[in-house]
């Protein structure tokens, strides 16, 4: 090891407040018991506890600097515990950085209360006007408590989402609700006026508000501002500060602001950094120590390096800020808890065999998580679901991932292979998608046809990127309610009735129709291919749609251009990884398609009853991918009400916690959930029994 | 080219012709003439100006014959023609050919001292319509500032027209009974039963389609 990462590794062992780990007194009582176990344990490939030379320690070791593992560290910290993150890619914040900041709570929440009194934020930022009337903006923890867990709330794809949603947790998440939004703006996070709900984030009051930065010369956390090279510029670039472009806030607090997820991870990186948390960036958790494999405490965690390199020039991609870090290059480090450790080290969106445990089509590998650029080939991949079932955890909620409308569905997003995340060029990682997209709105789908991967139209290209919203404020019929907004009530049998259902129910099956066997399949996995978005140069021209780099790219493999329909397919299937198998029939598809537009009626699939039909004959053709995103993922281990991970017999893990997307039990769209999580691990970790 | 498995193996001295057609009129009134475009290529990109070609119709009687010209269609190397065509006589949507016979071409560098370009032919529809006697004016405004838009597309299949800088798109239609649809990029196409029984004005107001949102 180079003298330079020596220096730095013992400077981050020193800043950790080391204690020796064989005077803590965690052999004593195990240690004859490491000795019986050990061989089995190696055979099975975990650790034995006694052999281990632990190389960092600290009160708390958090997997996962995300939504989850943020607030955790800083909570953590703030009790006075000593804090290590690692996470697997090269920048914190997780999927939280590209999200869209969008913050559902309640409960009678500070931001709800400070609607309600008129009143604006200390900085003056929030001068617009209050969005919903006192009355929707008026309740309390047990009201919350009640919608999370209304067993009679039909979603629109006739799912009851809450009714399985562990109520130990759901008490906690209400109880907790005020204490996460006062936390959140004591750590630099500004958010705007309460508009709406998200998805499964209740539908009684609204409860969401969205996360903000001020544009000002500089980008300066404590003062809330972000220049505007930092928050991006439309249809130019994002930034490595702000992945996605940071969207127009004037509706939510005033003109200048600018929101998304990028102005609620980086300052609660800034507070961690600040507050003493160190990371260990790079660093992938591939195994939870436990003191025996189903029995005693957890111990710590084992985790190697995950380094990840520009793929144009081979230069390692460095975080965005530096203080705090540990720059270790070790192959495999160990790294001691002497409290506790918590996973929060996301879902399972991105790990196919994993998801395809709920709906085998999903083995699909071509078909990624959001973020998958940003997160890099081992985000979301269920490791921390994983490495807990190895420890002997429980898992809750397997079955919310079907039921709500994001978990997997079409953004709409040509020619990138990550069509939820549109980044755009500024972003180090911004060469590995190569593209940031062609966003089409609904209606342009009139001027194009959807292909699978032998080259046949599947579904009516007019409905593939419709989708429901979960339930949530205000409810109504479209929502899966049957009384509008302030109307709904809880509890009432009529939400779950059968005529209720009926008048609301309107699952999209374009996303089931894409993932189906087809002739291109084989043996064993069925695979269902890729699937492209056929159109010609008219419909270019004739939509306004920008086909030209950063939107596609002529070498990432997602978008093509040929002078024939028969080039298109040849190029198709040289140039895409995914595609396996010729588009035997793309030719004749187009060219049914014409007649049927010459025709005036697609007996298909029937198109041309609500948009115009048009014809794809005009040289030259395109081929962009149009691929579906497995967004979110419910379904984890099982945790309680403070957050710890419980194992099969329904018993806690001593110094085990987990929460958001690694934890499961509780159907809930957004940050919201994962924020609350981290806040309460951190808080009970902080306190846990020493070994 | 296609290196995959599944591609023949291509012999040098045969090489793939590809056809395409378009820009074909989607309303012919009976007995009028028509333009469209044809373009033809060689898949090894042999220069094919002044190869011939025929357009046939539905019962294969060759239509009108053309030869290529030097010039390439924009972003392509596509040969591009534009013909000139008489509709027929009767109203019907009829399917016809453009055709390229197969030809020869002496060389000094491919092995056999010739290359063949294959025979190839691509069909298209030719919607042939009565005179139409009635026109509908539609007027296209957006649905929240009643501002014009132009551009927009304006379909009673099989007719369609364009709005101008005022939002005005006349279409001259038969007798019948149609869905007219106006639709334009970023908003909700509109759609309307309309039964033309005359000359008539309709008014089109398009909603902004809302964003998806991301979060």
């Amino acid at each position: 090891m180079a003298a330079k990462q020596k220096d730095r590794k013992r400077q981050g062992q020193k800043a950790v407040s080391r204690r020796d780990f064989v005077k803590s007194g965690a052999a004593a009582g195990v240690g004859a018991a490491v000795l019986t176990t050990s061989g089995t344990a190696l055979a099975q490939g975990v650790s034995p506890v006694n052999a281990i030379r632990w190389n960092y320690e600290a009160d708390v070791v958090i997997i996962g600097a995300g939504c989850t593992g943020l607030p955790a560290a800083i909570r953590a910290r703030d009790l006075g515990a000593s804090v290590i993150v690692i996470d697997q890619n090269f920048d914190p914040g997780g999927k939280m950085l590209h999200s869209g900041g969008q913050i559902s709570l309640g409960g009678g929440d500070p931001l709800q209360k400070r609607d309600i009194e008129g009143k604006g934020d200390p900085e003056g930022f929030v001068t617009a006007p209050r969005q919903h009337s006192i009355a929707e903006l008026t309740e309390d923890p047990d009201f919350l408590f009640r919608d999370h867990t209304d067993w009679s709330v039909m979603d629109a794809a006739a799912q009851a989402p809450y009714r399985y949603n562990e109520r130990d947790l759901h008490r906690a998440y209400a109880d907790n609700c005020y204490a996460t939004r006062e936390f959140l703006m004591a750590n630099y996070v500004r958010m705007g006026r309460v508009s709406g709900t998200h998805g499964n984030g209740g539908m009684s009051r609204a409860r969401r508000a969205v996360t903000f930065l001020m544009e000002g010369a500089a980008t300066d956390i404590k003062k809330g501002t972000v220049s505007t090279k930092d928050a991006g510029v439309a249809g130019k670039s994002s930034s490595h500060f702000a992945p996605r472009l940071m969207e127009d806030g004037t509706m939510v607090a005033s003109k200048g602001a600018r929101t998304n997820g990028a102005a609620l991870a980086r300052p609660l990186e800034f507070s961690a950094r600040e507050k003493g948390v160190k990371f260990i960036l790079n660093r992938h958790m591939d195994e939870i120590i436990r003191e025996q494999q189903f029995s005693g405490r957890v111990v710590g965690i084992r985790a190697s390096y995950s380094p990840r390199f520009d793929p144009q020039n081979g230069a390692q991609l460095q975080s965005l800020w530096q203080n705090g870090n540990i720059d270790d290059r070790t192959e495999t480090i160990y790294i001691r808890a002497r409290k506790a450790v918590i996973i929060g080290a996301g879902g399972h969106g991105a790990n196919p065999q994993f998801r395809s445990m709920f709906y085998p089509a999903w083995r699909e590998p071509a078909f990624v998580s959001s973020g998958w650029a940003l997160l890099g080939p081992r985000g979301q991949d269920a490791s921390g679901i994983i490495a807990g079932m190895r420890v002997g955890a429980n898992l809750a909620g397997m079955q919310q991932n079907l039921s709500y409308a994001s978990t997997f569905h079409f953004p709409g997003n040509l020619a990138t292979r990550d069509p939820y995340t549109d980044m755009l060029p500024g972003h180090p990682t911004f060469s590995m998608r190569g593209s940031t997209g062609i966003n089409l709105a609904n209606d342009s789908y009139q001027h194009l046809i959807v292909v699978n991967q032998v080259g046949k139209r599947f579904f009516n290209e007019m409905l593939i990127t419709t989708r429901q919203g979960g339930a949530a404020f205000p409810a109504g019929p479209g929502k899966g309610q049957p009384r509008k907004g302030l109307d709904h009530v809880q509890l009432d049998w009529r939400n779950a009735s059968a005529e209720n259902i009926r008048a609301t129910y309107s699952e999209p099956n374009s996303i089931h129709a894409a993932l189906a066997i087809n002739e291109g399949s084989k043996a064993p996995d069925f695979l269902s291919g890729p699937i492209w978005a056929i159109f010609d140069r008219a419909a270019v021209e004739r939509d306004h749609w920008n086909i030209e780099p950063p939107f596609t790219s002529p070498t990432n493999g997602f978008f093509f251009k040929a002078d024939t329909i028969q080039e298109l397919a040849a190029k198709i299937r040289s140039g895409h990884e995914f595609q396996r198998v010729p588009l035997t029939y793309l030719a004749e598809t187009v060219a049914k398609w014409n007649s049927f537009v010459d025709k005036g009626s697609d007996p298909e699939f029937a198109r041309g009853s609500d948009v115009p039909m048009h014809r794809i004959d005009t040289p030259p053709f395109y081929a962009a991918t149009l691929y579906p995103v497995w967004h979110d993922s419910y379904g984890g281990l099982r945790i309680n009400g403070r957050a710890q991970v419980i194992d099969m017999q329904g018993e806690v893990i001593p110094g085990l916690y987990a929460g958001g997307e690694s934890s499961g039990g509780g159907n809930q769209h957004g940050l919201g959930r994962a924020l609350v999580h981290g806040y309460i691990a951190g808080t009970h970790a902080a306190k846990d029994g020493t070994s | 080219m296609d290196s995959s498995p599944e591609a023949p193996i291509p012999n040098p001295a045969n090489h793939a012709v590809s056809v395409v057609a378009w820009d074909i009129p989607s309303a012919i009134v009976v007995g009028e003439k028509f333009r469209m475009k044809v373009g033809i290529k060689c898949a090894n990109e042999c220069d094919l100006a002044n190869t011939e070609f025929g357009i046939f119709d539905e019962s294969g009687t060759q239509v009108s014959v053309a030869t290529l010209p030097a010039e390439r269609w924009p972003g392509t190397v596509l040969h591009v023609a534009e013909v000139e065509l008489e509709a027929p006589a009767k109203e019907a949507l009829y399917t016809w050919s453009v055709k390229v016979r197969s030809t020869s071409l002496k060389t000094n560098s491919e092995p056999e001292g010739e290359i063949v370009h294959a025979e190839e032919s691509i069909n298209f529809g030719v919607r042939v319509v009565g005179r139409p006697e009635f026109m509908v004016t539609v007027e296209t405004v957006d649905a929240g500032d009643q501002r014009p838009l132009s551009g927009a597309r304006v379909v009673m299949h099989p007719y369609r027209a364009i709005t101008d800088e005022g939002g005005i798109a006349k279409v001259r239609v038969a007798k019948g009974t149609y869905k007219l649809f106006v639709s334009q990029t970023r908003y909700v196409t509109f759609g309307l039963p309309v039964e033309v029984e005359g000359d008539m004005t309709a008014r089109a107001e398009l909603d902004v389609e809302p964003v998806t949102e991301r979060n």
